[in-house]
């Protein structure tokens, strides 16, 4: 997604071309509004406002409609993130094994409160429910990655691995 | 012997792959299935006692049975990869390590109900399984297995792998079905029931990973042997997640008979630092949680139930003698009010609540009627809601409080 | 037809009507907030539950429908107690701010809590903090504090509009409703979401601490602003006028009518009445063009008005009726146009812009009664003129005294130096009506309209359907009802017939017009009847 201009959000024909096959999955268009909004930020790295709009008019929908479904998920970014996103789980399983303690490491190291991004946009830290990861509690997820059990010793040596 | 059947590949080199699959005998119930008429594997089905191994453990066959006969038009078959209940990783292996198992489930299975489009919902943090899945997929419908015409049949088949976006509610049904409609996780009002009026206004039936993983087992071998793994009510294996404080988290796929002593101190390999067993919380957090007496009891549907809370998800929690409970609850609370989706009023303001009351009990703010009000406000509200996403709440919320209520006495400071 | 027992009362009722609606046509009322029979069923509130059968759990009334057999119990200990828990958690939450919220007095959550919470409160923790005084529209102001998420809004804008301007954003005890940041919600029917929100949530911007909702008085009426007559309340504030810088008429709301306009109105409709207490209301009487009008009483002016109608032959006057007319004026300015042998008489002047009209409510007419000026007979006669013929003919100084009914002639789709033209060649100008404009100001005499909120009468709405307004106010200054007016002309001219009410000239309406025959205002009760099949074009 190329932004042109302040308030613009256009995909390209290829993008496009994907929105298309997507909705032609389904036996209503809309309901690939959860992966259109998936590739969308994927090519921006959050949601803005300008592609909710934008999205919505992709799907003949209200803005109101797109803009309920992008606030009810928790994966939904609508404001810039860092180039790494550490979520830490804080359910119950984690947080008998430490988890608070490992929010409390990556804050001092990372010196950001939990919903913060770094100064150096380096790195947003977040505490999130339950993963579903629980024999390797506590532990976190670092994009795409699931890591843990976490100790100071390996949270140091992922987050090093962090550009 | 041990019987394994969903978890015997794991430990094979690529078992997520075809090749691995097939040489293991892998789509051999298949072939078995198209051989059969659709209602007769609806019928094996209800034989082999499978009941629904996502948390509600309601029989499968018998659900499938609910498609009114006769029906044109679309069916589908959804099959809710959105795990998400607190202490539950099951799925995810599946999915990792023998994603084909569910793809011939999957067949079998829309093949008895006369789906021909099936929908994988994939809870969206879950990358690297999907990614495996998607794998599989693709092997799968080059290799034949997917697409038209399988194997010769004539059945076609189209499978779309479907992303959630974080929100545990969408695990419930209805809830799903909305999600991967384009919208909200609000669950549907029931009536209409998805296998009468479900996904895109269609008969739908939506089964768990492990349930239809099970499927190809039931076609292979037989429904009277799968019923024999299990007790009279329910047939199979199962596999238990189990977490927390014991020496050998994992997944452990055992017979449904088997109890909740011998699931953490044999085969989970006890508590660690020789500490003792507090408490352990049986099918994921919404069950009602059981104190360290309470662990003799098997671990199937029904012998939860009796014993007062539930098998669910078979995400077994085991809390050693350090664990403070008020805390424990104030974190499951937590995670209540921020998944409830909003929809209904009684989840939606009580479960803020509760997490509230709970949080300042933590705190050493509580008053001394916070816990009276904390179970009157949960059993005011159970059963009063859309979906049985408030029940699971009431669950922890009220056995925290009723088997440890002098733990959160001792942290409310006297008048 | 399947038939059920509730709280021990039979009954029996179509196939698929909701539990709900079976105990409403019994009069019994099942507490609801986010059940609309308009709307699409949405379960959330939880409040409409009741027993059924054996079923061990109460189930909501809105989404069960009535199956031969059913025994549903309304009242039950069970009932009681889930409905009073479903009150609390309704309320945790809620800014209790009744002292000043507009909703206050007609707040479904002060009643229900009167009838079925009285609870004791219990939550002493900080509540959810949401955006207030939010103004959503031109129309509309959001509290999302008070907000109880029943969704009727976001379905009437999704289902009735199909606009979608409103969301429920966000999730859990947060979630709240909205509209897309930037945008408005500005669509047509927009006052409707105040009127269904069923507490202090949506607010009217144009009745914001206004007035308290118990100094209002109710009058049944329909709304004037087109064709199709939607049934209305006018809800006037008579005792603290103070209140509101003397404006008497507070605010319209929507009345139900399953034929005509069900639970909705337009905000033309709706905000539409400012006229009413408007600066440009002609209170009294005036003789005299311009500068030199001056006010006179009716004593007075009626014998110079009869005058000037005897002084002129029949083919020098002219008479412009008005489709903003009753019925009931319509038929006593028939009389006394054939009593003087008039045959220049119309009632129709295009607008200067076509009217919009849609699918829902609103027509292009703008007129509350032109279907009863066609029926009642107020075209040309005899070969007569009509309205731009009678206008040609003044300018040609061939008619030279013209009666016009509130028409703004200069406003209308003719060019206004012709009429005005017209209008200034004229011996005698009469102008009657509620509200001046630009034929008022070149009128030789003005005779004061009562609106149509300040006397009783019937319109016939586009479809031919009679429905009855009532009188809400009493007239601003000597202003009385067109056919008083007309009456009292008709009087000083010989006219033999004499009302003395509305209901006098609906009756002499109902016996001499074929489509009104039969009719009365008894007859017509709240719901009108169609007498005229606008298809077949005849009597209905």
């Amino acid at each position: 997604m190329s932004v042109a201009g302040a308030g613009t959000a256009e995909l390209t024909p290829e993008q496009l071309a994907e929105v298309r096959r997507l909705q032609g999955l389904y036996p209503d268009k809309r309901a690939a509004l959860l992966p259109v909004l998936q590739l969308a930020q994927d090519a921006c790295g959050y949601i803005s406002l300008e592609t909710e709009a934008y999205v919505a008019r992709l799907f003949d929908l209200s803005p109101a409609h797109v803009h309920e479904v992008v606030t009810f998920y928790t994966l939904f970014f609508r404001e810039p993130k860092g180039r790494h996103v550490i979520s830490v789980c804080h359910n119950l399983t984690c947080h008998l094994l430490g988890a608070e303690d490992a929010i409390a490491h990556l804050k001092a190291r990372l010196g950001v409160e939990v919903g913060g991004t770094t100064k150096d946009g380096r790195v947003t830290l977040l505490s999130v429910e339950c993963l579903c990861a629980c024999e390797m509690a506590p532990m976190m997820q670092v994009d795409d990655r699931y890591e843990g059990p976490l100790t100071p010793e390996t949270i140091d040596r992922i987050l090093e691995g962090l550009q | 012997m041990r019987e394994r059947l969903l978890t015997g590949n794991f430990h094979l080199p690529q078992s997520h792959t075809l090749r691995v699959y097939r040489e293991t005998g892998g789509y051999a119930g298949l072939e078995k299935a198209f051989a059969l008429p659709p209602a007769a594997i609806t019928e094996e089905v209800k034989k082999s006692n499978l009941r629904g191994l996502g948390g509600a453990g309601f029989p499968t066959g018998i659900k499938w049975g609910f498609i009114p006969k006769g029906h044109q038009g679309p069916i589908y078959l959804v099959i809710n990869a959105d795990e998400g209940e607190p202490g539950t990783f099951k799925d995810r292996y599946l999915l990792e390590k023998d994603p084909h198992s569910l793809i011939e489930g999957m067949i079998i299975s829309a093949y008895a109900i006369g789906a021909h489009v099936a929908f994988i919902y994939v809870r969206g943090e879950y990358v690297r399984p999907w990614r495996i899945l998607r794998q599989a997929v693709e092997e799968a419908y080059a290799a034949g297995f997917l697409g038209r015409n399988i194997l010769g049949s004539g059945f076609d088949l189209d499978v779309v792998i479907h992303r959630g976006a974080g929100a545990y509610i969408c695990g419930e049904e209805t809830g799903l079905i909305s999600s991967l409609e384009g919208k909200k996780g609000w669950p549907k009002l029931k009536p209409p029931f998805p296998a009468v009026r479900g996904a895109f206004g269609a008969p739908t039936i939506v089964n768990n990973v492990e349930t239809i993983c099970h499927v190809p087992h039931i076609m292979r071998r037989g429904a009277e042997w799968f019923a024999g793994l299990g007790t009279n009510t329910q047939g199979g294996t199962r596999m238990y997640s189990v977490s927390g404080h014991v020496v050998r988290p994992g997944v452990y796929e055992l017979p449904v008979s088997v109890t909740l002593r011998t699931l953490i101190y044999e085969h989970a390999g006890g508590l660690p630092n020789g500490r003792g067993l507090k408490a352990v919380v049986p099918g994921g957090s919404s069950a009602a949680i059981l104190r360290a007496g309470e662990i003799d009891v098997t671990m199937d549907v029904d012998g939860l139930k009796n014993a007062g809370t539930m098998a669910g998800s078979a995400g077994v929690i085991v809390m050693d003698d350090t664990v403070s409970i008020p805390e424990a609850l104030m974190v499951v609370a937590r995670f209540y009010a921020h998944e409830s989706c909003g929809q209904c009023t009684p989840c939606r303001e009580s479960t803020g609540w509760i997490f509230k009351m709970a949080k300042r009990i933590v705190e050493g703010k509580g008053r001394k009627e916070d816990l009276d009000t904390i179970l009157d406000v949960a059993r005011r509200g159970a059963g009063t809601t859309i979906c049985a996403f408030y029940d699971g709440a009431v669950g922890p919320y009220i056995s925290y409080i009723e088997k440890f209520r002098e733990e959160f006495e001792a942290l409310i400071p006297r008048a | 037809m399947p038939k059920l027992t509730i709280d021990g009362r039979e009954s029996e009722v179509p196939e698929g009507t909701g539990v709900i609606e079976a105990a409403r046509r019994l009069g019994i009322e099942v507490p609801h907030y986010c059940y609309h029979p308009g709307l699409s069923i949405a379960g959330q509130c939880r409040l409409c539950m009741v027993e059924i059968g054996n079923n061990p759990r109460p189930q909501i009334a809105c989404n069960t429908q009535v199956v031969e057999g059913m025994v549903v119990r309304t009242e039950t200990p069970k009932v009681l107690e889930t409905r009073q828990a479903i009150m609390e958690f309704h309320l945790i939450n809620h800014p209790l701010d009744c002292p000043v919220c507009d909703q206050a007095g007609e707040c479904w959550l002060q009643i229900y809590y009167m009838k079925h919470g009285l609870y004791e409160p219990r939550m002493v923790d900080e509540k959810v903090h949401k955006p207030k005084a939010v103004p959503l529209g031109p129309h509309v102001i959001l509290d999302a504090e008070r907000c109880i998420l029943c969704s009727r809004c976001v379905r009437f804008c999704d289902e009735i509009t199909g606009t979608g301007e409103l969301g429920i954003f966000q999730r859990g005890d947060h979630s709240e409703i909205g509209l897309f940041p930037g945008r408005e919600l500005a669509n047509p029917y927009s006052g409707n979401v105040v009127d269904i929100c069923p507490v202090g949530a949506l607010t009217d911007r144009d009745f914001r601490f206004a007035v308290r909702v118990w100094y209002l008085e109710t009058a049944k009426s329909i709304c004037p602003g087109c064709s199709r007559g939607c049934n209305i309340a006018v809800h006037s504030n008579l005792r603290r006028p103070h209140h509101d810088g003397g404006r008497r008429v507070a605010r319209l709301k929507p009345r139900y009518h399953a034929e005509v306009n069900r639970w909705w109105i337009c905000d033309a409709g709706r905000y539409g009445y400012k006229f009413v207490d408007d600066p440009s209301r002609v209170r009294f009487p005036t003789r005299g063009r311009g500068d030199a009008a001056a006010e006179v009483g009716w004593d007075e002016i009626v014998p110079l008005i009869a005058g000037q109608l005897r002084r002129y032959q029949p083919g020098e006057i002219g008479v412009l009726a008005s489709p903003q007319m009753a019925n009931e004026d319509l038929f006593l300015l028939r009389r006394l146009v054939d009593h003087l042998g008039l045959a220049h008489v119309d009632f129709r002047v295009p607008p200067s812009r076509p009217g919009d009209e849609d699918r829902i409510l609103i027509k292009a007419d703008k007129n509350p009664n032109r279907r009863g000026a066609e029926l009642i007979g107020l075209g040309p006669r005899d070969g007569g003129l009509d309205a731009r013929g009678m206008l040609r003919a003044a300018r040609e100084r061939r008619i030279k005294c013209l009666w016009v009914f509130h028409h703004d002639l200069l406003a209308s789709a003719w060019p206004e130096g012709e009429i005005r033209e017209a209008l200034e060649s004229l011996e005698c100008l009469l102008f009657q009506g509620s509200n001046g404009n630009g034929v008022r100001l070149l009128a030789h005499y003005v005779l004061p309209s009562a609106a149509w909120v300040e006397r009783e009468g019937t319109f016939t709405n586009f479809e031919g359907r009679v429905q009855r307004f009532w009188k809400a106010v009493e007239p601003l200054g000597a202003a009385r009802a067109d056919w008083e007016i007309v009456a009292r002309i008709g009087e000083a001219l010989g006219l033999s017939f004499m009302p003395d009410t509305g209901e006098d000239c609906f009756k002499a309406l109902a016996a001499t017009v074929p489509a009104f025959a039969g009719l009365s205002y008894r007859e017509l009760r709240d719901t009108g009847r169609l007498v005229w099949d606008c298809a077949g074009r005849g009597p209905a």
